[in-house]
């Protein structure tokens, strides 16, 4: 007994290192400065459309907007595997609910009633 | 270890040779030459069957079946019987005998091979893969063998017994027409394993080779007499005939088979014309983008991105192209989303079933138009009738593969109807001749008997049915079958009868009428999610053709009615309080509860309104089929990029909710339609209607995030019901609230 458990002793301590967490595109990430913010940010200060005659190159302007923004959100993530991703994240409750916040900054109508308030 | 292995037998060593005394003394090389029987050739015989019998299906091996295939059974011993006895089967008792006991071991041995994986073991899957080639060899031997005509010999077999009067027949003579039906089933539904090997030439088992032979050897008779008279001579067959007639169509091209040799090859060279030219547009496409220099001549350019970062990209293809150094900085990511695991649903096996097209020969097309104009004229009716009957009482031969074929083949035998109506007419328009009315006289009765109020409530019921348990593929024979009735009955609306007319109206009447077909075709389009392709077509097509036809109808018919059925709001009432023990009072108050439910289903009728119903297809959930379908758009036909470019207009532009529209995916995917690349063919006829649209779809977009630039955020998802009429329309939904 005495010697197995010297043996037991002797037995070097394995540590086993912790592989480093991959990160993940999940509603934090998207909520975080870096995230939905940014991308409002940036579509209202440089987002610029020339309008008729010129769809396609406006889309063009835009997709890749949403290309960049996303390349440095996430850069693992191809752009289509990207947008799905964020796509099934729209379905979550919390994500849900800032859409709705978001909305409603937006509406004229809103910020009327609250700048009466004032 | 591996040799210890080795040493353990495939096949059990007993069971190995006793099989082959007994395949060695059934017979052999005579002394003239020819094939000699042995002098217990039936004894041998019938003891291969009990091996088979006993040893395979007792023990639930494959040990034996291998055995007769590595002793070259077939094509050694039981062909060169029945060819060697094939004019005395009828006369001569004892070949008879001897023929039905090939036939014995032949339908068993050619049995389809699925591995059932709840009853499987190691064994079944060690011998699978020889066993599957063993029998494409066999097929191979049936229908390639010179010295007799093999499937007519086995024909020959039945026909005494079939001659018989039903009523007289024995259990012995049923058994043997069956044993006959299912040996040509076999024959004709055996086709190359996928995945491995092929030995010899792929034409001799093709399904041309089969219909030549069914042709050739009279096979294509003894269908028709047994299906035209089904239901008085032949009851339990029907199932078998059912099956044949399945592997016998499955994939073909009902409108091809129709049409006439000259106008099927010039539709060949134009098909043949597209695709070099849709070729030549891919590669086109492939070199504006191509490298003009060699490959190491190593040009590398800098992306400048917002605060002062740059991004690297290398290759010359992306000097001075901004959009194209898009594309590859995405390109050359190395991670990819880890798809859904699981079983795929999608397989080669499921599409196999019916959505993978089979070409023919212009012998296999000539005989199997002539098969198929003799079986409509004679016994579609007949066969098709018995047929629902049966599936209906459940009968105990009717398994649940016979449902779905019993659909498909409707479809394509309607769809075969339809094209040869077309191609008559199209003669007598040509040649001006007045007897052309009595051609066109043959009225729709031909087809009659699936075109009843039985047949679509069956119909109903199993697309419900299908829906409910998830069974894709029977759900997809399902839709297929309706799509082709709706498409039917409007050729008959057409038609030069007023009486075919009168009856045209009636059926559409009667298909909508019921409002829960109505929602079960949206609830179809609504729930699709990786069903494969053939589903999605199927699918996409069902909902274009059942709003189109439900469109005309409704405006002809300004009062149509349909019938809801709806649980009427619950009325409390209290339960009387039974005096006895408690458990018996539950049980009371159960079924209570159940009995006033069903009750309170009740069924009121009510007006159409189309435009109500037209505007419930316009949900994300339907975009989002449609763009599932949209995205195979290069492998689409003409017709089906029409049908998307319908719905997609109908829903951006018709009924103005273009906001389930405005998402990032779909953009990019509208874009890359157009722009590449891998783009449409923009020599294609359908190019230019889809660009109208995604160029006016894209000025409507950009105007929308810049009156409200709430969009931009809302373009990454699917948009919610709360916001949606918001965000349409930039103003809310005034709530009429009820009182």
């Amino acid at each position: 007994n005495a010697a197995s458990a010297d043996a037991a002793i002797d037995e070097e301590i394995k540590i086993v290192k912790k592989r480093q967490p991959i990160p993940k595109l999940d509603a934090p990430l998207l909520l975080s400065p870096a995230g939905i913010p940014k991308l409002r940010r940036i579509s209202k200060d440089r987002l610029k459309f020339k309008g008729k005659g010129h769809e396609y190159s406006d889309v063009a302007r835009l997709l890749n907007t949403y290309q960049l923004w996303l390349d440095d959100l996430y850069p693992r993530a191809k752009f289509a595997d990207a947008l799905t991703i964020i796509e099934k994240l729209g379905h979550s409750k919390q994500i849900q609910m800032m859409r709705k916040v978001w909305i409603e900054e937006g509406k004229p109508k809103a910020t009327a009633e609250s700048d009466e308030d004032i | 270890d591996w040799v210890e292995r080795d040493v353990v037998p495939l096949v059990d060593p007993e069971a190995r040779a006793h099989v082959y005394n007994l395949v060695s003394a059934v017979g052999g090389a005579g002394d003239d030459g020819g094939y000699a029987l042995g002098d217990d050739a039936l004894a041998c015989l019938k003891d291969l069957k009990r091996w088979l019998q006993f040893f395979e299906n007792k023990l639930n091996r494959r040990d034996v079946a291998r055995c007769m295939a590595e002793a070259n059974l077939v094509k050694g011993d039981l062909l060169p019987i029945l060819a060697k006895i094939s004019d005395k089967v009828t006369t001569d008792k004892l070949k008879h005998r001897i023929a039905i006991a090939c036939l014995e071991l032949l339908v068993p041995l050619t049995w389809p091979t699925e591995i059932d994986p709840s009853s499987a073991t190691v064994n079944h899957h060690r011998h699978g893969p020889y066993l599957q080639l063993a029998q494409i060899g066999y097929k191979r031997g049936v229908l390639q063998y010179d010295a007799a005509k093999i499937l007519q010999t086995t024909v020959r077999i039945a026909l005494p017994s079939m001659l018989e009067p039903r009523k007289e027949r024995t259990v012995r003579d049923e058994a043997i027409i069956r044993i006959v039906l299912y040996f040509v089933r076999n024959i004709v539904m055996l086709s190359q394993p996928k995945g491995l090997p092929a030995d010899g030439d792929e034409a001799e088992i093709s399904r041309s080779a089969a219909i030549d032979a069914c042709h050739s050897q009279d096979i294509f008779q003894m269908l028709l007499t047994i299906s035209s008279s089904m239901g008085d001579e032949f009851v339990l067959q029907d199932v078998v005939v059912l099956e044949i007639l399945f592997h016998l169509v499955k994939g073909v091209d009902a409108e091809k088979l129709f049409m006439e040799e000259k106008k099927l090859s010039t539709k060949n060279t134009e098909e043949l014309k597209d695709l070099i030219q849709k070729e030549k547009a891919m590669l086109a496409g492939y070199a504006r983008h191509a490298p003009t220099r060699h490959n190491r001549f190593g040009t590398m350019i800098w992306v400048k991105r917002d605060d002062e970062r740059v991004s690297t990209i290398s290759g010359q293809d992306v000097l001075g192209k901004a959009q194209v150094s898009m594309q590859k900085m995405d390109k050359t990511k190395k991670w990819n989303k880890p798809r859904n695991r699981g079983p795929r649903k999608d397989d080669e096996a499921s599409r196999e079933e019916f959505d993978l097209p089979v070409p023919l020969t212009s012998s296999g097309r000539k005989h199997l138009k002539a098969f198929v104009e003799d079986f409509l004229d004679s016994s579609f009716n007949p066969l098709f009738i018995h047929l629902r009957r049966a599936i209906e009482r459940e009968e105990e031969r009717v398994e649940s593969r016979h449902s779905r074929q019993y659909f498909y083949l409707i479809s394509w035998f309607l769809r075969a109807e339809c094209a040869r109506r077309r191609q008559i007419k199209e003669k007598f328009a040509k040649s001006n001749d007045p007897t052309a009315i009595t051609a066109e006289d043959e009225s729709f009765g031909l087809i009659a008997g699936v075109m009843n109020q039985e047949t679509f409530i069956l119909l109903n019921r199993f697309m419900q049915r299908s829906m409910d348990e998830k069974t894709w593929q029977d759900l997809n024979a399902g839709m297929k079958c309706f799509t082709q009735i709706l498409h039917t009955v409007q050729e008959m609306s057409e038609a030069a009868l007023e009486e075919d007319q009168e009856i045209a109206e009636n059926i559409q009447n009667r298909i909508f009428y019921e409002e829960s077909t109505h929602e079960r075709i949206i609830a179809i389009l609504r729930g699709y999610k990786d069903q494969g392709f053939g589903y999605l077509d199927a699918c996409t097509e069902l909902s274009h053709v059942f709003l189109r036809m439900l469109e005309r109808y409704s405006k002809q018919n300004l009062d149509l009615q349909v019938r809801s059925r709806r649980r009427a709001r619950k009325k409390r009432k209290v339960p009387v309080q039974p005096e006895e023990g408690e458990e018996n009072r539950d049980d009371a108050v159960v079924s209570e509860n159940e009995e006033l439910q069903e009750a309170q289903r009740t069924t009121s009728e009510r007006k159409f309104d189309f435009a109500r119903f037209a505007a419930k297809f316009m949900n994300q959930s339907c975009v989002n089929t449609f763009v599932s379908f949209t995205r195979f758009y290069n492998d689409l036909n003409v017709e089906q990029l029409k049908r998307a470019h319908r719905f997609f207009y109908k829903v951006a532009f018709k009924v103005d909710m273009s906001v389930f529209l405005y998402r990032v995916d779909i953009l990019q995917l509208f874009n890359k339609m157009i722009k590449g690349p891998e783009g449409l063919d923009p020599d294609l006829p359908a190019f230019k209607e889809w660009e109208e649209f995604v160029k006016h779809f894209f000025r409507t977009a950009v105007k929308k995030i810049q009156e409200r630039p709430e969009l931009v955020v809302e373009m990454l998802f699917s948009k919610i019901n709360a916001t949606t009429y918001y965000l349409q329309h930039g103003y809310d939904k005034e709530v009429v609230t009820r009182t």
